[in-house]
Parts: structure tokens; sequence; C-alpha cells
């Protein structure tokens, strides 16, 4: 008997047009228990070496942790991973919302996309029906618009829609000519888990704790765009395309300015108490629709302070671009402030840009750069490929210019006053990413909630956000290992400690409840760690080595303004610690892959033989 | 004196606050202004008055000033290594 899971992945091909329901083991599953981990298992073991990201050959995996669709607070998130179109190599993005758990209650972990299409179309899941639909009249057309016309026809109004713009995935799902999945289910989670009664206390505690621990109730009330004042004062909030680390303009983006110019309502995800969303509405100088989600953080500074810019109205408007073309905002954001450092040194000019003045500050010619991205005019088909393309482009010293790793543009944190963050950005498979492992703020004191809540890891040593010894190379990793287990069941990162308030205890209770397994947090760790290390192979095969695993040149340099003025990321320790942590993880310290022993010892060495 | 308890800090005011003004006529060192408002140190990583970074052991502020608490999440800890 299988509980908390059916096993069962939809398999599409879109070529043929044929549709199959594959049941997995569930020995495999308890190997590669949803989310992260299960897709990477099927890219890696199904995916051939060096195949064209936008291809009919490459795999779209959608796949939902062993907790999603749970009655608990942050039990929301799916994976969607592919070979990236945008690093070459994993490529991968999580997402909350509603559709993972509908898909749970269709009664599927997983759906695989093969193939491409021969016209647009979209699938149509309802419990064990599945089929392919024409979709020629929705596409072009915008997120809201396909989807209310997908509503309409299939005559359900509570029907999840699926279209999705992260890391390059939404490429690869447009390659595929395949414009959305619908799905709609009849299941109830707890139907399916081996101790319901156990989950379904958990949700009332969570809902009643959102509002009694400080970190969810900062969750609940300001959501993300509260980050931006402290960052500012901590000297890490990037400014001018990662020059400086505080910004003049703050008091005009910051949260204050956000709740009372922006703030419509508060959203949430599928049963989540926390309701971090922010839904903005703007009918000012610019027109912004509620209909998509307000800025996070990360577009707050990307769009704004990285670009020089402190109108909130702009910086709303440009993020709403991002969701109405399914475009992911840090990219985005990130691309536009590389192109106006390369206008302000002059590597391109008012012939590139159509007479756009495209100069850090200006937010009229940003909001517009966010269009001719999306629309690929002009610089905007240039801008659309990323910022290590453009440069490679553009040439001269644009590529100092390209805060980008492995072709991943860089998250809104400044690695020098956060040293494991720059770990995390250089060594992800995804490239730059700030959700891997830690901030390393968590770690600076003992007696703080946030280093409580990690000690059941393993911690017990506080260490300064710019310390970057042994130690932290290896409360590091475990940090890794329990982020790549919440990838891995389904929990949003604002779940779990030590970024909110759900008990790692809890968590180890809530996955054995729902499965009827008796996993120790050891052995959970030990999935997430499989899990990064199936991820690391796949890019190993695709030639990815340990100079791969590096840093924007710029990060080397020192900040030119804010708390941490002339502060530069060391190199030497960073060169070190990478060494450390190859060591640390079992993998070759020359070329970062892991080692046949190391797969073993994870009982994954058939993929050794792939490398 | 106005005060700003930044990201999670405005849970520990009564009536949860971002910003509030306290009379303050004679100095008050931080540590003991932290504890007049109910914030604990430990959940404190930056300290900045009157726009500028201070730590804990700076000279006391008064009535005139502004003082921003803050509060480590996705910060940093200046001087701290």
């Amino acid at each position: 008997m299988r509980y908390g899971h059916t096993g069962k992945v939809l398999r599409v091909d879109l070529t043929r047009g044929t549709i199959a329901t594959q049941v997995l083991d569930e020995e495999l599953y308890r190997m590669y228990p949803g989310g992260k981990a299960l897709a990477a298992y099927l890219l890696l073991s199904e995916l051939p070496k060096g195949v064209d990201p936008l291809g009919p050959e490459n795999m779209l995996v959608l796949s939902n942790g062993l907790l999603t669709g749970a009655p608990f607070s942050t039990a929301t998130r799916f994976t969607a991973a592919a070979k990236s179109p945008l690093t070459g190599g994993y490529g991968e993005s999580e997402a909350g919302g509603f559709w993972g758990p509908e898909l749970k209650m269709a009664g599927y972990e997983a759906i695989v996309i093969t193939g491409r299409a021969a016209s647009p179309v979209y699938l149509w899941i309802k419990d064990d029906h599945a089929e392919i639909r024409p979709a020629d009249h929705l596409w072009g057309r915008e997120p809201e618009e396909a989807q209310a016309t997908i509503r309409a026809e299939l005559g359900d109004k509570l029907i999840r829609v699926l279209q999705i713009g992260l890391g390059g995935m939404g490429a690869v799902m447009g390659s595929k000519n395949l414009k959305g999945i619908a799905v709609r289910g009849s299941t109830k989670y707890l139907e399916n888990a081996a101790e319901p009664s156990v989950i379904a206390d958990l949700g009332k505690t969570l809902a009643k704790r959102v509002k009694e621990n400080p970190l969810s109730w900062d969750l609940q009330v300001k959501g993300t765009p509260g980050l931006t004042a402290g960052l500012n004062a901590s000297g890490i909030l990037p400014t001018r395309n990662f020059r400086a680390g505080a910004f003049e303009g703050v008091d005009n983006i910051r949260w204050e300015q956000y709740e009372s110019q922006l703030l419509s309502a508060r959203r949430s995800c599928y049963a989540c108490a926390v309701r971090c969303k922010r839904e903005v509405k703007v009918d000012d100088r610019y027109q912004v629709s509620d209909n998509y989600g307000g800025p996070e953080y990360e577009a707050v500074s990307g769009f704004g302070s990285n670009c020089g810019i402190d109108d909130l109205q702009a910086i709303a408007k440009a993020n709403e671009l991002c969701g109405r073309y399914t475009m992911d905002a840090i990219s985005c954001a990130s691309v536009v402030s590389f192109a106006m450092e390369c206008y302000e040194h002059e590597l391109i000019g008012p012939e590139q840009t159509g007479g756009l003045e495209l100069r850090f500050g200006n937010a009229e010619a940003m909001v517009r750069c966010v269009e001719m991205i999306a629309r690929r005019e002009g610089i905007g088909d240039l801008l659309a490929e990323g910022a290590k393309r453009a440069a490679a482009a553009i040439g001269g010293d644009a590529h100092f210019f390209a805060m980008q790793v492995k072709g991943q543009e860089l998250p809104m944190h400044d690695p020098r006053g956060k040293v494991g963050v720059g770990l995390s950005y250089a060594t992800s498979e995804t490239g730059a990413e700030h959700l891997t492992a830690f901030h390393d703020a968590v770690l600076a004191n003992p007696d703080s909630l946030q280093f409580k809540g990690v000690v059941p890891l393993g911690i017990s040593e506080p260490l300064p956000p710019r310390d970057f010894s042994r130690r932290k190379v290896e409360y590091y990793t475990v940090m890794e290992h329990w982020n790549n287990f919440g990838k891995t069941n389904g929990l949003c990162y604002f779940g779990p400690a030590p970024r909110s308030f759900i008990a790692i205890e809890e968590v180890v209770d809530a996955v054995n409840a729902a499965a009827g397994w008796d996993l120790s947090l050891e052995e959970m760790l030990r999935i997430g760690e499989r899990a990064n290390n199936l991820t690391r192979v796949f890019n190993a095969r695709e030639g990815f080595t340990r100079k791969d695993d590096t840093l924007p040149e710029r990060l080397f340099t020192p900040l030119e303004a804010g708390a941490l003025q002339g502060v530069s990321y060391p190199r030497d320790e960073f060169e070190r610690a990478l060494s450390d942590l190859y060591e640390i993880k079992g993998w070759d310290v020359e070329s970062g892959v892991p080692t046949r022993e190391k797969l073993r010892e994870l009982g994954i060495e058939w993929a050794a033989d792939l490398i | 004196m106005r005060i700003h308890l930044g990201g999670h800090l405005g849970w520990y005011d009564g009536e949860k606050r971002d910003w509030l003004t306290i009379e303050q006529s004679d100095p008050i060192s931080l540590p003991a202004l932290a504890a007049r408002l109910g914030v604990p140190p430990e959940e404190v990583a930056i300290i900045a008055v009157n726009r500028r970074l201070a730590h804990w052991d700076d000279p006391p502020v008064r009535d005139g000033d502004v003082v921003e608490f803050f509060p480590p999440m996705g910060g940093g800890a200046v001087g701290g290594g």
C-alpha cells in the first residue's frame, strides 16, 4: 500500500499526440519523493547528453512534492525542470499557488512532456481523463485572457491553468507549442495520507501560529518587500548593477511606501495562512493590473535600486509586464541594469536602443526596455537572450557588466556582505541562485529565532556573515541538503526553519505521517543530497567543471558606497572554500564532479556511468 | 524620538507598529532603548541612528534622533567579520 502519493506520472508525447500513465515503484519513489529529486532523476536517466534545449528531444518535467497539496501552510510547491536554454545545464524552478495542489488532487505526482506539437496545443487533465486540445486561438494571448478562454470552453471556473516563464522553462514549454496545462482534480490530500489526523492537526496548529510567530507574522504583514530598507542599512542592497550596496532613493521604494502607494490586497497560495503574496493596483502615471502578483523584494530591488530608480509605480509596471509576458523578473531586471551600464559606458548607444536614453535612473526607459525585451523589439531581441549572450555580442568590457553565473543572472543579494550566498551563486546547478542554502546572517546570533531553528541540523557554532571558515562551509552543506529536501517535498522556502515558522521536527513528522514511512532527519537530508548529486552529474555530463563554479568579476572589486563601502568578495578564501565544499560533499576537488564512491554511497552508482 | 522596527521586530511592539514615536528627553543607551520597546537584542542585527550605522555601545540617543532597528533576515551584520 502506498500513502501520500499515487506514484503516477503522466507521459505526454506532443509529436505523436499520445498520452500514457506510468506508475513508479514505491521503492523508487522513496529514493526520489517528488519535486527536485524526481525531476532530476527523470531528466538524468532519460535525457541523452547534448540535446538542444529548445528542440523536441528536450523533456519538460513538472513534479509535485510528497507534501504538495497537504492542507497545511506552505505545502504548495511544484518543480518545473528541463535542460535549460539559459545555461545549457540542469534547469529548474519552483512555484507555489494552486496548480501543484490541483494536479495532486487529479492523482498525478508528475507530468513529463516530450516532443513538439505540430501546431499550438494545451493539455487538459481532469482526474483520470487527459487530452491534448488545439490552442491556435490562444497563441500570443496574454495569460489572463488565455486562462479565461480555457475555463470558458471547458465550462469550469475553478480550473487551474499553468503558464510558466521561469529560468528558461517557459521557453522550453513554448518550444513545444504547448500554451498551458489546465487541471482539475477531485481527490482530497487526506484521503491518501497514512495518518490524516496528524496532517490535519498540523494544519490547525500552523494556521494559529502564523500570527504568533514573529517570522511568519512579518511575511504576512509585509512579505518580501519588507527586506528593502534593512538590506540598504546593511550595505548590501544591489544598486546600479551591483556597483554599490546602498541607494539614495531607498525611502521611496521601502515597504512603507509600497504599502501606501501600491498594495491593494494580501493573497495566499493553496491552504496557506501565511498569505505573503502582495496584490497591487495602480491607476495613475502607470496602469498596473491587479491580475498579476505584486513585486516581490527581488523586483523592487532589481527594477528599483539596481537600475537607480526610485519610482515604485514604474517598478510595479515592469513587474506586471513580466507577469503579463511570463518572464522571470530577476533575469529581466538584471538584463536591464546590464544594458544601462553598457549604455553609460557607450558600449551601446541610441542607434542600438532606438533612441531610448537607457541610463540609470530613467524609469520610463526601464519600463520601455522591459516591453522591448518581451516583444523582442530592437535591442530587446538581443537582451532577451540574457546578459551573458548579450555581453558576448556587444563585446568590449560588456562581460564585466554582465552579473551572471553559468548564464543565470544574479538575484538581488550581494555576497560581499554574506559570503555563503556567493558559494550558492557559484555552485548552484542552475546558475546564480539565492535559495540554495542559507543567508549567512542566520548563523550570526545563537540566541536568535533563526539560529535556534537550525540546531536540529547539527548547527551549534555562531559564525559572522563574512566568516569563511571550513565550519561555515560544513554548515552551508547541511543547509543545502535541507533546502534540497524542501524543494523535493513541496514545502515553500518560507515554511520550515530557518526562514519561517515550521520546526524541522514537524517537517519530519509530516513527511512520515503522509507516506507512512519512518524516515529519520538524516535520511531526509540524504534525499536532498541525492538530488543535488543527480543535478551535479547532469551538468558534468554536459561538460561543466570547477571552472564554471565562479562569480562575476565585479564581486571581487570593492563596493562603491554604503555600510560596506570598500569591501570585496575574498577571492583567495573563495577558492579555498570551494575546495572545502567539494571535499565535504565527496566530489573530486580538481574537477568538482561527484566521485563514484559518493554516488554509490547515495545509492545512485548508475549515475557515475553517465559522466 | 522616531523609531523604526524593521522586518519581524515590529511584532514585539504591543500595537505591531513599524514606526513609533516616544518621548525620551533624557539620553538613553541603545540596549536600554531596545529593552524599553520590548525588542530582544538577539533579534537585532543592524542599527541605524540618523541614517548612520550604529552599534550597541554607541553614545546614547534622545528626542530628535531617528533610530532604526533591523533583524538579520536576508541581510548582514556589519562589523561582524
